[in-house]
């Protein structure tokens, strides 16, 4: 969703110039005299400078390896990221799978590339990666599984302290997986918290077969019969002095967008139910997984909303606890996933050209692989903290004007905790932060 | 002294004669019994939000009349948490619960056959109250004067409204 702002100077141009002076004056005088509270609970607007309108992070998560990836000791895996002609390790080729090749440029030559960034504190767990990338801060405390972070998610900081406040429907958190990811979307912190959380989905779950059985043939109702139903519903409302959103544990979108999004979930059953995302970027069913769906139901919300701020994850590169050549092939169709992203917001009106895309994964892999083989004799990795855990890279797209171009960094630059910053810092609210809430810092030098 | 000892004696017998009088008497057998009471919660009482398996379970029971299996408690849990929005989620949910051929509400006949009591047993089964004289007063105007209204309608607008959400 393209945003105008309109600050003082372009409203000028609307008013007569003797009149608009007249008014700065006053407004001056009257903010100097009255500073009022504004619902964000700052003093002041924020300054409102983005320097693009949509940022979209790709979590390329599972704990993947510098080793297999930017360092490419296996071959280019990732060619839709990565520029780099060596072919796949023939000890490994057998079991990769022949993927179409990614479309367009690599993303590397698109953006800037952190080849050394780092994970560098806390546990390397999947969820303790996650909540790192999304809320700025390491877990360093015990992390409760069944709890959402403690501090406040990228979400809630986007949808608090951007002027003006920002709605639900702009802000998507999208993950490949249930059990604690659902609770990303909004923390526990203090005047923070759900009723500034992002919108939540796991498509697979939500997108299947039994998912259709339960919630795709709702009973329908004319608009007549559905302004009768909210007139009623109103009247209930009015009697009852609690709410929704009273619960704690619920996002809640404005009434008009709820019939978007309803619609939209509607629109995804009827085609996934006839077939339509079976393969939806038409490379063949064999090749699709859990990733590529994931991130092809978030090419839709892009497509469908334009949201200006949303996260997808990837996670089948963990099958590495047991199987390092699937690894190697689930890290290709990431890549491949990734790579299709950015072109479907390419080919996205309003996302076009004004969108940033970070690329990281949340954790490494160790160094000294555990005791289990493959059928290509390859030994598996876990990810237990060692300091091979902890390297990872970082990449940052975007458009020239945007992003410095075909850059790579070599050396020991960027942390997992300073993307969160850096997205406040292109959408335009990081100065409205309070202080001490983000110990990360702006990735300035990839930007233009 | 004679005078005392008849006193005594007399006495004695009196209390002899008590005892023996009561001692004759027929016990009674109390029966204590409870009227038929409706246990409802007044709105203001209404604190604690539904758990998500406590609205799936309620739901599924106001709708359809029966307890809901474990099975499809289970798969109804994992959709429920696949999506942020609640009160999206919760809203599709009772909507299609409501297009099920199962689905097990008074028909509309019934609900304009009378509608006083229509108002009042449904406030009972979903809000667990009987409607003050405004709520029945204004739903029956709603109902009476809107040929096109369903009892589908109002379980779908009670149902999807804040106060089903708590108890």
């Amino acid at each position: 969703m393209s945003t105008v702002f309109i600050n003082l100077h372009n409203m000028s141009q609307y008013i007569p110039r003797r009149s608009f002076l007249k008014k700065t004056a006053i407004a001056a005088a009257g903010t100097v005299a009255l500073p009022y509270i504004l619902p964000s609970g700052r003093l002041f607007a924020a300054s409102g400078n983005r320097i693009a309108n949509h940022v979209v992070f790709c979590m390329f998560a599972g704990g993947v390896r510098n080793i297999e990836s930017v360092l490419q000791q296996r071959g280019n895996l990732m060619r839709g990221c990565f520029n780099g002609s060596g072919g796949i390790d023939p000890a490994i080729a057998p079991g990769i799978q022949a993927l179409p090749s990614p479309i367009g440029a690599t993303l590397q030559s698109q953006g800037t590339l952190y080849k050394q960034f780092r994970y560098a504190q806390g546990p390397t767990g999947h969820f303790n990666g996650h909540s790192t990338a999304l809320t700025g801060n390491y877990t360093l405390q015990d992390l409760n599984i069944k709890e959402p972070p403690r501090n406040p998610t990228v979400f809630e900081y986007y949808r608090k302290h951007s002027d003006p406040i920002q709605s639900a429907m702009n802000a998507w958190w999208i993950s490949n997986a249930l059990g604690p990811y659902p609770s990303l979307n909004f923390s526990t912190y203090p005047g923070y918290g759900s009723i500034y959380g992002a919108n939540f989905m796991q498509p697979a779950t939500l997108i299947s077969q039994l998912g259709a059985n339960a919630l795709s043939n709702p009973k329908e109702f004319t608009s007549a019969q559905m302004q009768s139903v909210n007139d009623m519903r109103n009247f209930f409302n009015e009697s009852f002095s609690r709410s929704a959103a009273q619960n704690g544990n619920t996002i809640l979108n404005e009434n008009s967008d709820k019939e978007l999004i309803q619609s939209f979930l509607q629109n995804t059953f009827d085609t996934a139910l006839a077939g339509g995302l079976n393969d939806p970027w038409n490379v063949g069913e064999q090749f699709m997984n859990d990733d590529m769906f994931n991130v092809s139901a978030a090419e839709r919300i892009i497509q469908q909303f334009k949201p200006e701020l949303l996260v997808v994850n990837m996670q089948g590169v963990d099958i590495c606890h047991s199987n390092y050549t699937q690894y190697c092939n689930n890290l290709r169709k990431a890549d491949y996933a990734v790579s299709h992203l950015w072109q479907t917001i390419q080919n996205t009106p309003g996302m076009a050209n004004d969108t940033i895309l970070f690329v990281a994964p949340e954790h490494g892999r160790n160094l000294q692989p555990n005791t289990i083989t493959d059928n290509y004799g390859q030994l598996a990795l876990d990810h237990t903290s060692d300091n091979t855990s902890r390297e990872i890279f970082c990449m940052v797209v975007g458009p020239p004007d945007k992003v410095q171009q075909n850059q790579v960094i070599n050396d020991l630059t960027g942390e997992s905790i300073d993307i969160v910053p850096t997205i406040a810092h292109i959408l335009g609210f990081k100065d409205a932060i309070p202080g001490g809430m983000l110990p990360g810092r702006v990735l300035t030098e990839a930007l233009a | 002294m004679q005078v005392l000892n008849k006193r005594f004696y007399a006495s004695i017998l009196l209390i002899i004669l008590s005892f023996s009088h009561q001692g004759c008497k027929k016990e009674t057998n109390y029966i204590y019994e409870v009227d038929d009471v409706l246990v409802t919660k007044d709105q203001s009482e209404k604190t604690v939000s539904k758990t998500m398996v406590e609205f799936i379970s309620i739901a599924y029971a106001d709708i359809f009349g029966s307890t809901i299996s474990q099975n499809d408690l289970g798969i109804l849990s994992l959709l429920y948490l696949a999506f942020g929005d609640k009160v999206i989620i919760e809203d599709v949910l009772v909507k299609n619960m409501l297009n099920s051929s199962e689905a097990n509400l008074p028909s509309d006949a019934e609900m304009r056959s009378n509608i006083g009591l229509y108002i009042k047993n449904t406030y009972i089964k979903l809000y667990n109250r009987e409607p003050n004289e405004l709520e029945s007063f204004t739903l029956s105007q709603k109902i009476s004067d809107n040929e096109a209204m369903t009892s589908a309608m109002v379980y779908y607008a009670m149902m999807t409204s804040n106060e089903y959400r708590f108890y």
